[in-house]
């Protein structure tokens, strides 16, 4: 190294070539590319040589004219576009779409070829001195040479929209053509293909289907309409994807659902004949999910459906529910709140896409106005019965299971469910009592149905009434089993224990039986009382049965199934040829109003009438007598005589239970508010008000003036008292 | 006062003549007497019974008269509440010796002369209250009793309210004698009946809003008013 560094400089002198510029080798070789671009805009550029254009091109970029190379694309470029705008503009008719394309068609071709040759200018000097790629630049020409040409871009414009309302008034266009068109103004920028073509494009079809949409509706009816929409709307969806952008099929659609379903949405709905209400009616479901999905679309839309849904079917509940009619026969009253309901809901599954707007809507609409009848709770317990008594004969098990679902879902909307288990209790009470019930696991399968709807409470006492029946069957077999020797060839007694509470009170009116019964019922007690000491039993003479063995003047032999007051009746004329009212109210102590009841079935009622009445009228009269019938003949051995059905009650019996309801109701409100009091300590009016209600929401809804009722009665009682200072405000005292 | 209840008033069961006997003597033997409280109590002998050793509604037409006003007049009420009167008709010695000395005065002149600023005195706001509740305890006779019927409901009100609310207890006392609901009112309806006349605008009740905590005595009797404005 050190010898190296003694000095010994040898330096490297670069190589000094004299290039020699030929000044006018600019000019010369800008017109070789020239030459060679207008070579290919005229088709004839098979005879080029690209690689030495290439050359060219690369040489005058290296030599720093890039500058005049691209002017000189630019101008020479342009030049060819201003003809060929001439050409497209001389086209007539028809052809100007097409030659306007073929132009396209070779302008994109030769901007290839030019690209190539001029690629060293695009990928050096362009970026360097930012200017526009020869690419982008071509298509920026053609815009601004042929399509913004003022001779060009109405008469294009124009075309295309004429061209696409031919083919919404049913002709068929060249949809390849258009597509390619459209992908031109596309493939010049978002911009021209909205600004050129798409703006004016969505305002026409505005225009168009505003005038459609006002013809259509003043001629259609709303099926028909919505059928015509509906195709439209398919139709624009499907013009898009076969030569519009994407992008605008939302933007048509809307401009179609705005003028031909927004704008007219009332004017369908309520359509005289043919609207939703006359589609719900008729069951329409193809009409009603055409609208769901079309109304859908737009917005307040589908409430508008379900407004008027809503509406009608309110309307129709009430006259329902109101319907004197209907209110004659409870069974059919509730078969036609099923029907509606089944119809409703197939309409919601069928059409409306099971929407849960729409089911909350059919909910609340049922919760309505089955309650503006008072009656409802009766009437679907008498429903249930009916059912529960005959109705299900022969039914199989899932369908049993179908109804009372059914029922339980009735239930459900019904506010005042206190009221139906009032009256359920009732009825429950005459079909055991009586042996009516159909089917024992209906029954109960009906009671876990109301269990788990409304709780142990509920049904305490229902489950209690089926446990005195099974109860009863054990107490007669020991009866029997103890006395049954003794009792010989007397008459048979069954005894149906009923626990006090559980069952219906009945006002305990006895009558005087027969002295051979009241011996066995005296021997019954006796046993009874012996088995299970500390109880009390009395006897409920109006709810029981007898079957008799009765022969006939000419001796008929038949059974009679008869009331326990009938047969007490009718053993008094084992020893007596005629009887008056008198005497047989005397001997038997019936009140009266049940005894004229119980003579009239025995005596009124065509082939039952196993009694005699003179005079022969059609009511009971005091000063009456009675006799046997000799004459009296059936075609059955067993007669069956005025049986105790359970009956919608008669308005006094209605107004008693009404009243023992609200009896009920007061201890159940007081417990509420103290409840609800102990755990709050202050509160005020409107907030008890509204706790209380809810929480006895599940069995009945509690009138805020009996609960303001109530809270005075606390206050009196001093478990509340009101705040000194806050007018609203209770307070609670422990 | 309305005398029917005054009537009701039972001679006091033994043990609470003998409560108060004890009571008296008690408090007469701690300390010797004023000589205004000799004055005053030898006033209470001249209008007492001796056998109950109270003064009896005999004794207070009596001391009526001799005030020359009339014994249900409103200012008797105002003399049993300033006097902290337990039962109706009949006043105490303690009770009568507490309420002259507070009133100031040892002579039946001077008394007469108290009323009138016994009056003013009831009507100031702060004593008002006390007095309205006091008029219905008052009226108590019973044992355990909570109402008072609507007929001596009614003579009350218009005694203690009549004056200061003339038009507004003639409609309420009409109301109460035409309707059927209510035989009686209780201590929290009477309470409301104050406040309705103190917050309440009459006729119009425009701003009375049915949905705060008020009896619904008085909703009825707003909606009556309603009807019958109609």
């Amino acid at each position: 190294m050190n010898s190296n560094q003694k000095k010994r400089n040898f330096q490297i002198e670069a190589f000094k070539h004299k290039v020699v510029v030929d000044p006018k080798y600019a000019e010369k070789t800008w017109k070789i590319l020239e030459h060679a671009i207008h070579e290919i805009y005229n088709h004839n550029a098979s005879g080029l040589s690209f690689e030495e254009l290439y050359r060219n091109a690369y040489n005058m970029v290296l030599h720093k004219f890039g500058e005049k190379l691209y002017s000189g694309l630019v101008s020479t470029m342009t030049f060819h576009l201003q003809e060929m705008a001439k050409t497209i503009e001389a086209a007539q008719g028809g052809s100007f779409l097409e030659e306007l394309n073929r132009k396209w068609t070779d302008h994109n071709k030769a901007l290839q070829m030019i690209r190539d040759i001029l690629m060293y200018m695009d990928r050096t000097f362009i970026p360097s001195t930012h200017k526009t790629p020869v690419h982008e630049l071509g298509l920026n020409l053609w815009r601004d040479n042929v399509i913004h040409s003022s001779k060009i871009q109405m008469r294009l414009l124009n075309t295309l929209l004429e061209l696409i309302l031919r083919e919404r008034t049913g002709e068929v266009i060249n949809r390849g053509l258009m597509r390619n068109i459209i992908k031109m103004l596309m493939d010049l920028g978002p911009s021209v293909y909205q600004e050129d073509f798409e703006k004016p494009f969505l305002e026409v079809s505005a225009d168009f289907y505003r005038a459609e949409s006002q013809e259509f509706i003043e001629c259609c009816d709303c099926g028909d309409y919505l059928k015509k929409a509906e195709r439209r709307l398919n139709e624009e969806i499907e013009r898009v994807s076969q030569y519009l952008d994407t992008k605008s099929e939302s933007k048509i659609t809307n401009v179609v659902e705005k003028e031909m379903i927004a704008s007219h949405m009332l004017r369908l709905v309520h359509m005289e004949n043919s609207g939703l209400v006359n589609m719900l009616i008729d069951d329409k479901y193809d009409d009603l999910g055409r609208m769901y999905s079309l109304f859908r679309r737009v917005p307040e839309g589908l409430p508008t459906i379900r407004d008027v849904m809503t509406t009608h079917l309110r309307e129709t509940g009430k006259q329902l529910v109101t319907d004197p009619e209907k209110l004659k026969d409870p069974v059919e009253f509730v078969q036609s709140l099923l029907n509606e309901k089944d119809k409703y809901d197939k309409v919601i599954n069928k059409a409306f896409s099971n929407d849960k707007t729409f089911q909350n809507a059919l909910n609340s609409s049922f919760e309505y106005f089955i309650n503006l009848n008072p009656r409802s709770p009766e009437f679907i317990s008498l429903f249930v019965d009916e059912k529960l008594r005959k109705g299900l004969k022969g039914v199989s098990e899932e369908d049993v299971e179908t109804i009372l679902d059914k029922v339980m879902m009735l239930f459900r909307y019904l506010q005042e469910k206190d009221v139906f288990e009032k009256y359920y209790k009732q009825h429950l009470a005459k079909r055991l009592l009586s042996g009516k019930t159909v089917s024992d696991d209906a029954e109960r399968s009906l009671i876990v149905k109301l269990k788990t709807e409304c709780g142990y409470q509920f049904t305490s006492k229902l489950e209690g009434m089926f446990t005195d029946m099974k109860t009863s069957q054990d107490t007669m077999q020991g009866f029997y089993s103890n006395y049954g020797p003794e009792l010989g060839d007397g008459p048979t007694l069954v005894v149906q224990v009923l626990t006090t509470g559980s069952w219906p009170t009945q006002p305990s009116v006895t009558c005087n039986l027969p002295a051979e019964m009241s011996a066995l019922c005296e021997k019954f007690r006796s046993y009874y009382l012996g088995t299970h000491t500390g109880r009390r039993l009395s006897w409920q003479t109006n709810m029981g049965t007898a079957d008799l063995k009765a022969t006939f003047g000419k001796g008929q032999k038949h059974e009679l199934n008869v009331s326990t007051y009938q047969m007490c009746v009718l053993m008094l004329f084992n020893n007596a040829d005629r009887l008056r009212y008198k005497e047989i109210e005397q001997a038997t102590e019936i009140p009266s109003s049940d005894l004229r009841r119980c003579l009239q079935s025995l005596a009124l009622v065509k082939g039952k009438n196993v009694l005699r009445k003179e005079p022969m009228s059609k009511d009971i009269a005091e000063d009456d007598t009675f006799v046997v019938n000799d004459k009296f003949s059936s075609k059955f051995y067993k007669v069956k005589i005025g049986t105790v059905v359970a009956q919608k009650e008669s308005e006094p019996e209605k107004q008693e239970t009404r009243q023992r309801v609200e009896e009920d109701r007061k201890p159940q409100i007081e417990a509420a508010i103290v409840r609800i009091m102990k755990s709050r300590r202050v509160l005020d009016h409107n907030n008890i008000i509204a706790e209380v209600t809810k929480q006895l929401q599940s069995r009945f809804l509690a009138n805020p003036g009996e609960i303001k009722k109530r809270i005075e009665s606390l206050i009196e009682r001093e478990f509340l008292e009101r705040d000194s200072a806050d007018r609203k405000m209770y307070r609670y005292l422990a | 006062m309305p005398r029917a209840s005054k009537r009701k008033s039972e001679p006091l069961s033994s043990s609470n003549a003998k409560a108060s006997r004890v009571d008296s003597s008690t408090a007469a033997s701690k300390k010797p007497l004023s000589k205004v409280d000799e004055r005053i109590i030898g006033i209470f002998h001249n209008y007492a019974n001796k056998s109950l050793e109270m003064i009896d509604p005999e004794g207070i037409e009596a001391l009526c008269s001799d005030l020359g006003v009339d014994h249900t007049d409103v200012r008797i009420l105002m003399f049993a509440w300033k006097l902290k009167a337990e039962r109706q008709g009949y006043f105490t010695q303690d009770e009568w010796l507490r309420g002259l000395k507070a009133l100031q005065v040892d002579t039946i002149n001077k008394l007469k002369k108290a009323l009138p600023n016994l009056e003013k005195e009831v009507w100031k706001p702060e004593n008002f209250e006390d007095f309205y509740f006091y008029a219905f305890r008052y009226c108590l006779t019973e044992d355990k009793q909570k109402c008072i019927d609507i007929e001596s409901v009614c003579l009350l009100i218009e005694l203690v309210l009549g004056s200061k609310y003339k038009l507004l207890v003639e409609s309420f006392t009409e109301y109460l004698k035409s309707q059927s609901d209510y035989k009686a009112i209780n201590k929290d309806q009477w309470i409301s009946f104050l406040r309705f006349c103190q917050e309440v605008s009459f006729p119009d009740l425009e701003n009375y809003d049915i949905d705060q905590a008020w009896p619904v005595l008085l909703d009825n009797f707003v909606e009556w008013m309603r009807e019958r404005q109609r």
